[in-house]
Order: C-alpha cells, then structure tokens, then sequence
C-alpha cells in the first residue's frame, strides 16, 4: 500500500514524465455542440431503424468501409480515415448544466467542490510564457449555468478569455485591444505599478505570492504585444482560406455563429501557441423540429449556408486539411463534443430531446489512431452496444494525449489533492497511435 | 461467489431464517420508545414488497436514472426513478411480458434473479453481490411474488446523525431505523442506500455501513431507505488543539451557533474591525453606497447600533434592497420566444410597488401574498408582472419555487426528485394553479386553462406542494397557496428568505446555492437557520429586523483578514468573507469617487445604477462589470465576461477613461483649486476607502508624484493614480 502511495505521489510530481516524450500533441482544439448534438443525425445514423428513429435524413458512405454518417457530412464522409469516432459516450446527466460540467472536466458534478474544465487544467499545467492566454472560448465558454463551469478550484488565470465577440459574426472584433485615445504603453504600465503598489502597501492581507493582480498583469501584457493582438485578427487570414473554413462566404452570417471562421480562429490561436482553444457553436439544443440540422431557418433559402451539420462539415473538413498543409495536425489534438446526444425516438413536433445514456464523440490529430470507430450503439441508439465509455474516460485520454499524466494531483486551496482525471476512468488505449 | 454457492445459501435461507436483513442486526442503541421487538415483527418472514423489496432494488441501484431507472428503461425493463411509483414497478417485475421476470415453481430460475445475479448477461454486471440481498429476492419470489405492504413507513432515524471525530481516520458505524405507523420499527441498515457528498473525504463500506473520515471539515452523507432521505453530518476539527472562544463576545443568537461551531471545529477567530472599516462595510452592505464624508470617526467611539438603525431607515436602504429583490423577482423589460412581454411600464411599476413596500415596512409575508395572487394591468399594478417573467406555467412554478421556497422542482416535472421528496403530483398541481392565467399584459383567471399531467395525460389536479390536492373546482388557487407558503409552520418560505438576508451580510449563504433547499443539501448550521427564521416571523417577517439582528452580532463585524489557523475556512464565519462589490454597486461607487455620473439608457443624468427600476435598461459599463441577465436565476452567477476580458476593458475602454480626468469631476475641480498632488490623493482616499492612507503609501505618493514635472505630465500621473484606486482590491471588494 505504502509502495503504491508512494509511486503515484512520484508521477503527481511530475506530471509531464515519460508520457510526454512519447505525446505528439502540443494544443487541443475542443469544437463544442452547444445544447447536445443528435447522434443519430450526425456521426451515428441508423438507417435500418424504423423512420421514428432514423429521422428525416439519409446517411451516407464514407471513406470507412461499412462505416456510415449523416448525408449532410459529406466532405467529413470522404476524410474519415482520418478521424476516430467514439459511438459509445455514456453520461447520466440530462440536463444541460450537469451534463457540460461532466463532459468538459471529465468529473461527474458534486456539490462539494467544483472541478475545473479540462482547458483550466492544461493552461495550469502549461509551462510556456506565451502571453496569450492559455485557455480561450470562441467567442465564449458557455452561455448557461457559467457559475459551475470554468475554472472550478483553478485560479482565474486558468479561466477561459472569452472573446465577447463572435469571429462568425461580419461585426467581428475582439474588444479593448487598441490604445484608448490618449493613452500609450506607458502609461498602461504606470497604472499597472500603482495598482499594484496599492494592493500591497494597503490594509488588506493578500493571499498568495506573484503579482497582487494577475489578471490585470495578463490584460497589460496582451497589449504590450503587437503580436497578440494580431492573432486574434481575422482579417490577416487570406480571402480564400476564410472560404475554405465556411459553407457559402458570401452568405449574410450576422445572426449566426459561424462554426467556420471559429474554427479559422481555433487554427490562428493554436499555430501561436495557445494550448487550448474552445469553439462554442450553438443551436444545437433541437427539441422542435429537426429541420434546423440542415437549414438553420427552414425557408429562407439565405440561411442553408450556416446550417448546423452542413456547416459543422464543412469546418470540420477544413480544419483537417488546413492542419495537415501546415505540418500541424500531429500537434494538434482535435475534439468534437457535445451535452449528450437526442432522444432516438422523434417527438410530436418532429424534434428530438436530452439523450445522455448513448452519443457520439470524434477526435482526430494530435496522436489519435484514426481511421477507426470504437464502441457501438445499440440498433436504435438508445443505449451503449458495445465498449462504454465515460466522459472521464475521454478527460484521461485527452490528457494522456496533450502529454498530462491523467492520475497526476492539483491542489484546491484548501491544500485538497485532486485527480485531473477521476480514480475510475480509464484512458481509451486503442485511440492512441 | 454467489454464482458457485446460491444453491446452497437458498437452502440457509430456509434453515437459517436469515430471509430478513433486519434479522441479523444489533437494535439501534436507543429503542426505549419502541413498541415492539424488531425480532417478533419480523417473524413471519412475509417480504413486503414496499418496505423490503423496493428498498433493495433502490440500493442496489437497479432504479437509478443510469439504469432501470431511466426514462424509458433500459433493456426494455423500465422501474420508477427510486421506487417512486411501487404499484407500476410490480407491475413491471411481475406482469409484463407475461410474467416471464418471475419464475415462481423455481425462483432461482427467474430472470428478476439471474439477471442481477449474473448468471446469464447482464449489462449493469453482477448487482447482487451480498447474500442477504439474494436471499431477500428469492423467498419473496417463493412467497408468490405478492404486492404485500404490511405496514406504512412514518420515517427513517440515523444512528449517529451527527457524528464529530477527533482526527482523520476515525470511523463510525450507521444504523438506520424504520419507524411505522403502526408502531412497529425495525433495523433496515442493510436496506439503506449511503452515499458521501464527496467521496474523497468519506469513504463508505457499503458492507458494515461504516463511513472513514479521510479529510477535515464538514462532510455530508446521505442515507436514503424507501422514500426517504437523511443527510448526516460529519465534523473532523482542523486542527488538534481547540482555541479558546470562551471570551469571545456572544451578542445574540447568531454568535452563540457561530462560535459553538467554530468551537467543534476547533477553528480560530479573526478579530473585529474598528470603526472606519465598520462603517465602509454596513454602509456598502444596508445602502449599495460608500458612507458619507463627513465626522471624523477617529476621536470618539461610533455607536454601531445608531450606525445600524440609521442606514435602515434611510430611502438608500429602500432602494438597495428594492434592487435585490427586483433581481430575486427578475424583473426587467423584455419579451421571450413566446411572446409573454414585460413592458417598460410594467417593470418600473413591479419596481416602485416593491419599494413602496419597502418603505413603509410591509411584511415580507404580505408582500409574498400579494405578487402571487396579483391580477390586473400589468403596467399600473406592478405586482401582475411576476405572471410574465417566464414564459409558461411551468417554469413559473419553477421560478415560484426557487424565489419563494429556495428550492429546486424543475427535476419533478419529468419525474419524482430524485434528491428531494417533489412529486410529479406537486410540480403539475402548481403548474396547474399558473395555467388558469392569461400570461398576457393584463394578467386574467382564464378558466379553461389547464396543465396536462404528463403521466396521465388530463388536466393535473391543483395541488400544495407536498400537501392535499385542492378541489376540483377551484378557479384560483393562487390564494390558497400564499396561505399555506406564509403560514408561520411553512418550512420553506421563512428560511428562504433569511438564508438570502444572511448572504447579503455575510457573504455566503447558510444553504449554498441559494435557491437549492433539499435535505440532500443541509445548511452548515441548521440550528442557526431554524433561530434566524422562527426570529423572522416572531417580527412580523420583518426583513429590517433581520436584517439589524445579523449586523448586530461579534460574528458580522470579524475582520476579512484571516489569523493562523483560519486560512482555509470559507464557510463556517471565522471571519469575514470578503465579496466582490456588486456592479450596480460598484458602478455607482466608481461614480461616486471620479465625481461623475455614468448614463443608464435614456434614464436621467445622474440615475444611480442601483436604482434602475427596469434590469433590461442597456447599459455596456453594467454588463462588462458582470451585470446578471435577469431572464435566468441570478443565484451564483459570476461576471460571465471573465476577469482578464474586463481588465482589458479597465485598462482601454471608456468606463474609466472618459471620466477620470473629465471637466468638472473630482480630480478635475481639486487639480484646478490648486491643491497638492499628495493633498489630492488622501482625499481621494477618504472618499474611496474610507481612510487616511498609511505611512508606506505616504512614501509611495512622494515617490510617484514629482512636482518638478510639467502641470501636463503631473495630471496624467494623478490620472493613473486615480484608475489604480478604483481597480484595486481594496476599492472593489467589501473586507
């Protein structure tokens, strides 16, 4: 007993120890299905099932003998050996809050502590000085419930910098990066010492070493650097890679979010550096009618350009191919993830509601064995088939993946040691190349 | 194990007697009011189905949401969420399929048993790993497979309930009691399903019922038999020397349930502030304000309670606790996807009725009385607009609950709380009192509305929250259920209330989140809790009163700089939890110091942000300082646009910068009456932090501001040193 103590206390230490040397990926880019994304009607169709459940939309080929996704994914269809699904997630939450915190920390929710979501723990464990920001949501983490999901015990530094503004959107423009008028570095830099004279020198006791503010001290050095600020800027992305990224370029986008010119930042922030990148897309949370998976207003002929799976497509595809021309893809670690899946059966308005017992999640890049599904669900979809796997299944792999050794310990404040991937979860050995 | 030895353990079974868990177990210590021996009770050996079997299957987990317990089951066997409906599980063990689950000419062969049991595959593995359970299973099969219920639950008894060690690694032992209506109890430890809050402080020996306490603290677990559910609480002190509290001040009831805890605990307190820091604090707390400039404090002594009853009385008072429970009510301007609209007007008149409530000292009783049976024009009776802050009957009953019970129905909707005792039967008989209104501008009885019950699919019958069902023709409930919610024995409705104004002042509530009330999550100090609300209703549920009882006790006006040895506690009062200012309060105080007013809307200049009386008027300062959406439960939601997003806009956007320096603000009209830098920066001092600054920032000041530089150069450094006062920790937060 003593023994084992004792070696897991060794690797705790040390979390970056002989895992990393044999780890490829440096960043990860998680693409988030905001509301739960239909297995059924993306990664995980079931065309024998009765019309009930198979819904209203083909499935097709892919590049996957015997393999099989939604018709409306076919440019992922055609590059699927490079990606490895997982049809076998299993969750027990169905309601959003629980089951995002579950998903992105890989630690079912209790109320006796709040666990930090899986980019917290890669920006606490990072060891290079990038001033970016190590963890950032495109344009923001989650739009519900943001007092549970975050940087749970982390310190702030770990939080996700949400962009408030979304690179899908024409208006697109990350605020308070330019000089207010009259203003230079220098003075930002005055203002930034008498702070921190003053949380010093003053009559509150400050807990903790460093700097009395960090995240002022984070904010002041983004805006010492010209080349931070230019990595959030779209605009120096060429013409055509901003349409390769998106379904129809030319198409008004002002009242969606393009999963697209996400995923183009996604890619911008990574290549710089940052080691984890959250694309929020949402609209998936379909109860109503499931029209909206291939046109986001059905009728309005304008917006099948942004649609949920034909758009999700199109980046998805995109982004493995923009990854592969730039020698990044074994670098990069990329994740599709969701709340959970749809209920199998269609509701009485065509739609589809929570469905945590089966869904599907895809990874590829960064040290992911592509080209194969693990697990399966049963002929309606309803429950896991075969090789269940957990959300703290994933949280271990990932981590094992980024080079993070998933049983190494972090410490809330109250000096309470924490697993970053839970006792029981297990690391998904066949997705490891 | 049991695969290779079931045959022979059926047998024991029969020779042995031991068919009964409770059989095999020691009596609980204290069984002096017991009618009967548990041993006698138990002698026929009749399994009933409600109070053995059920119990079983819940704690073996087989009903779990994850399992059976699922909607729609799983594996096509399909049971009631922990056993919430018996008569439908029997129906689905015993008749479905033919009876084909239940083998009763060979029980062992029965798939309700071989499944479980692992025998043949199983996709939740092998469930029944202990023998009683089996056993337990078997003879009732053998019994006839009966739907016996041979007396009613009245309620379970936890041996200990509360538990205090003296050092990580002790254990203790539970043993849980039935108690029935018929007067019989008995021992049903090995039917009770115990679960820890977090498990890495407790470990749980399903086996003995015994708990391991491997962390200090406060630790929760829960016992759940049947329908019933315990929390028990578990203390390891933090320390093994006990501090000396004995001298500490008690002023009042508060003090004595804080230090008794803090005393278990053997945590150390932090010492009281003194006067200035006193008065920054109850100013900021009762008012949303700094205090005033005006006596020097330093001389004589204030007298705190003058202080107190002073702030209470003031219209700031009124207008600070209107804005708290215009949030708690989430009144703002809007219109949802269902087109259910708050007017403009309408929100200004929920907002004016609540402070004209305020103001003249009107019960929280009546107030609470009055919004859920409002009816009328939502734009001239305020009180109406509570009926259009969510767009149907069910989430109002949701919003209902969560405002005025502090508790959580929402789970209920779909199927019986799993962690609290809400049925189905009580979200649809709320709901159903909601349905029958218009949710339009003029809120109307509609009489033909209706809530369909989704398990009947009829109209649900009106229904009190865990009490009888209304008669079948009543048109409005409402008023029926304001009676039972302000009824001074309502358990809900007095400590929800004071669990908030305990938060307010304190900085955390008794029972966090605010508005998750449920046995499964007990209040760090239930004593405390129960005193505060029976004082509550005692004055006329008063919100001043307790307001002035909580700011009256040593425990409120404990320094927020911690001592040796209370570091890490956040929860038990050791000393103050220090809050970050609210942003209305903030963006007022930030107001206050640059000496200019911020624009809300087309509100008039110099509105203060607390007293906007529609949370739907724009504003970017408000949002950037984490202004809350009021179209969800504000409970807990921090700024959702992240620290480092709004230091950069401290740093580049306009909320400070088109002020700091602006004509005629503060800085400006000292600069121009030709004060000295230094004279400059301790009046903004006093202003701000309410104090003189101290010899190291005297020096800091010699230090920064240089008189030989040109007048331009000399404005821009008092500029900065103005934006370093109000983005320091000690101006944005209340210590």
């Amino acid at each position: 007993m003593g023994d084992i103590l004792r070696l897991q206390r060794a690797t705790a230490d040390n979390p970056l120890s002989n895992i990393s040397a044999k780890a490829k990926a440096k960043s990860c880019i998680l693409i988030w299905l905001d509301g739960g994304a239909s297995h059924l009607d993306t990664f995980d169709p079931k065309p024998e099932a009765p019309s009930e459940v198979r819904g209203p939309f083909d499935s097709i080929n892919t590049k996957l003998p015997g393999i099989r996704v939604s018709e409306h994914m076919p440019r992922t269809a055609k590059i699927l050996d490079q990606l490895a699904l997982i049809r076998s997630v299993t969750s027990p939450f169905g309601v959003h809050n629980f089951a995002i915190q579950y998903l992105m920390s890989g630690h079912k929710p209790t109320p006796a502590l709040q666990y930090p979501v899986m980019g917290s723990v890669v920006a606490q464990l990072q060891s290079n000085q990038n001033v970016l920001p190590p963890n950032i949501a495109i344009p923001n983490l989650i739009s519900r419930d943001s007092a549970t999901i975050g940087n749970g015990f982390l310190p702030t530094m770990t939080k996700p910098f949400s962009l408030g503004s979304d690179p899908g959107k024409a208006n697109y423009q990350v605020r308070d990066l330019d000089f207010y008028q009259g203003l230079d570095l220098t003075r930002l830099d005055r203002r930034r010492r008498i702070v921190n004279s003053m949380n010093t020198l003053g009559n509150l006791e400050l807990q903790g070493k460093g700097p009395s503010d960090p995240d002022l001290e984070r904010a002041y050095n983004i805006l010492a650097s010209e080349q931070a600020k230019a990595a959030f800027d779209l605009g120096q992305e060429p013409e055509y890679m901003r349409d390769h990224y998106t379904l129809d370029p030319r198409a008004n986008v002002d009242d969606s979010n393009n999963i697209g010119q996400q995923c183009l930042l996604a890619r911008r922030l990574v290549e710089r550096g940052v080691p984890f990148v959250t694309v929020n897309n949402t609209g998936w949370d379909n109860h109503l009618d499931l029209a909206t998976y291939a046109n986001r207003h059905p009728g309005d002929p304008r917006s099948a350009s942004h649609a949920l799976v034909p758009g999700l497509d199109k980046a998805l595809s995109a982004l493995v191919v923009d990854l592969a021309d730039r020698g990044m893809l074994d670098e990069t670690l990329v994740l599709v993830m969701t709340d959970f899946g749809r209920t199998p059966k269609i509701n009485s308005t065509g739609g589809r509601d929570h469905w945590p017992n089966c869904f599907s999640v895809a990874m590829l890049g960064g040290g992911v064995k592509s080209g194969q599904v693990i697990g399966s669900s049963d002929a309606l979809g309803e429950f896991v088939k075969d090789r269940s796997i957990t959300p703290g299944d994933l949280a271990a792999t990932v981590y094992t993946l980024l080079g993070i050794d998933p049983a190494h310990e972090l410490e809330t404040p109250d000096g309470r040691p924490i697993r970053i991937a839970p006792q029981d979860s297990n690391v998904i050995s066949e997705l490891l190349a | 194990m049991i695969k290779s030895t079931y045959a022979g353990l059926v047998l024991g079974s029969l020779v042995l007697g031991l068919c009964n868990p409770g059989m095999s177990m020691d009596p609980p210590p204290q069984t002096s009011d017991q009618k009967s021996d548990p041993r006698s009770t138990e002698s026929n050996h009749t399994i009933d189905f409600i109070n053995d079997l059920i119990p079983m299957i819940t704690k073996l987990g087989c009903n779990a949401g994850k399992c059976h317990g699922s909607a729609i089951g799983r594996g096509g066997f399909k049971l009631s969420l922990y056993g919430g409906s018996p008569k439908t599980d029997y129906d689905e063990i015993v008749r479905r399929h033919g009876g084909r689950r239940i083998n009763l000419a060979d029980p062992e062969s029965s798939l309700i048993f071989i499944k479980p049991a692992e025998f043949i595959e199983h996709g939740g593995g092998a469930v029944i790993e202990d023998d009683q359970h089996s056993m337990l299973l078997l003879d009732w099969i053998e019994q006839g497979a009966k739907f016996i219920r041979q007396r009613e639950l009245k309620h379970i008894e936890v041996h200990p309930a509360r538990y205090v060690a003296t050092k990580v690694g002790d254990t203790t032992s539970f043993k849980v009691l039935a108690r029935y209506h018929d007067g019989s109890t008995r021992d049903v430890t090995n039917l009770t399903r115990f679960t820890a809050d977090d498990s890495t402080a407790v470990r749980i020996d399903k086996g003995s019922a015994t708990a391991t306490l491997e962390r200090t603290g406060r630790h929760i677990v829960i016992a759940r038999y049947s329908t019933e559910v315990i929390p028990i609480e578990l203390l390891v002190p933090t320390s093994q020397v006990a501090p000396d509290l004995s001298h500490e001040t008690r002023k009042n009831f508060v003090d004595e349930e804080v230090l008794s805890s803090l005393s278990e605990l053997r945590v150390p307190v932090s010492p009281i502030l003194d006067d200035r820091a006193f008065m920054r604090r109850i100013t900021l707390d009762l008012t949303g304000r700094l205090p005033a400039q005006s006596v020097e404090t330093d001389q004589t002594a204030i007298d705190r309670e003058t202080i107190i009853d002073d702030l209470l009385r003031s219209e700031a008072f009124v207008n600070f606790y209107t804005l708290k429970l215009a949030r708690l009510l989430r009144i703002q301007s809007k219109q949802d996807k269902n087109l259910v609209t708050t007017t403009p007007q309408a929100a200004r008149a929920f907002h004016d009725y609540l402070a004209r409530q305020l103001r003249a000292r009107v019960g929280y009783d009546q107030i609470a009385r009055e919004i859920l049976t409002a009816t009328g024009d939502t734009s001239k009776y305020g009180p109406a607009a509570f009926f259009t802050a969510v767009e149907d009957p069910r989430l109002q009953t949701e919003f209902t609950t969560e405002v005025f019970m502090g508790s959580r129905m929402k789970c209920a909707n779909c199927h019986n709380h799993p962690l609290d005792k809400w049925t189905q039967d009580d979200f649809h008989g709320l709901t159903a009192m909601f349905s029958k209104l218009t949710r339009s501008q003029v809120i109307r009885l509609n009489p033909i509305g209706k809530n369909i019950h989704p398990n009947t699919g009829e109209a649900a019958l009106m229904k009190l929250p865990g009490g009888e069902f209304l008669p079948e023709d009543t048109r409005d409930g409402r008023s029926t259920f304001a009676a039972w919610l302000t009824d001074r024995d309502n358990p809900y409705f007095a400590r929800a209330i004071v669990n908030r104004l305990w938060q307010s002042l304190m900085g955390r509530g008794l029972v966090e989140p605010l508005d998750d009330f449920r046995a499964t999550n007990p209040p760090t100090h239930p004593a405390l809790l129960d005193r505060l609300a029976s004082d509550f209703i005692d004055h006329g549920y008063n919100i001043r009163h307790t307001l002035k009882r909580i700011a009256m006790s040593t425990t409120y006006s404990r320094s927020s700089n911690p001592i040796a040895g209370n570091e890490t506690d956040g929860r038990f009062y050791s000393h103050r939890v220090a809050t970050p200012l609210g942003p209305e309060v903030l963006a007022d105080a930030i107001s206050d110091v640059l000496g200019i007013p911020s624009r809300y809307g087309n509100e008039m200049p110099g509105t203060r942000a607390v007293d906007l009386k529609d949370g739907g008027v724009r504003s970017d300062a408000l949002d950037i300082l984490g202004r809350c959406d009021r179209s969800n439960s504000c409970e807990g939601a921090p700024s959702p646009i992240g620290p480092l997003a709004q230091k950069l806009h401290l740093f580049n956007g306009e909320l400070l910068n088109n002020r700091i320096g602006a004509h005629s603000g503060r800085l400006d009209t000292l600069i121009k009456s030709q004060k000295l830098p230094i004279e400059i920066a301790t009046e903004f001092y006093q202003v701000a932090l309410n104090r003189h600054p101290n010899k190291n920032e005297l020096k800091f000041f010699e230090h920064l501001f240089n008189p030989k530089e040109s007048s331009a150069r000399q404005r821009a450094v008092l500029e900065d040193f103005v934006w370093g006062l109000v983005t320091c920790r000690e101006f944005t937060i209340n210590h």
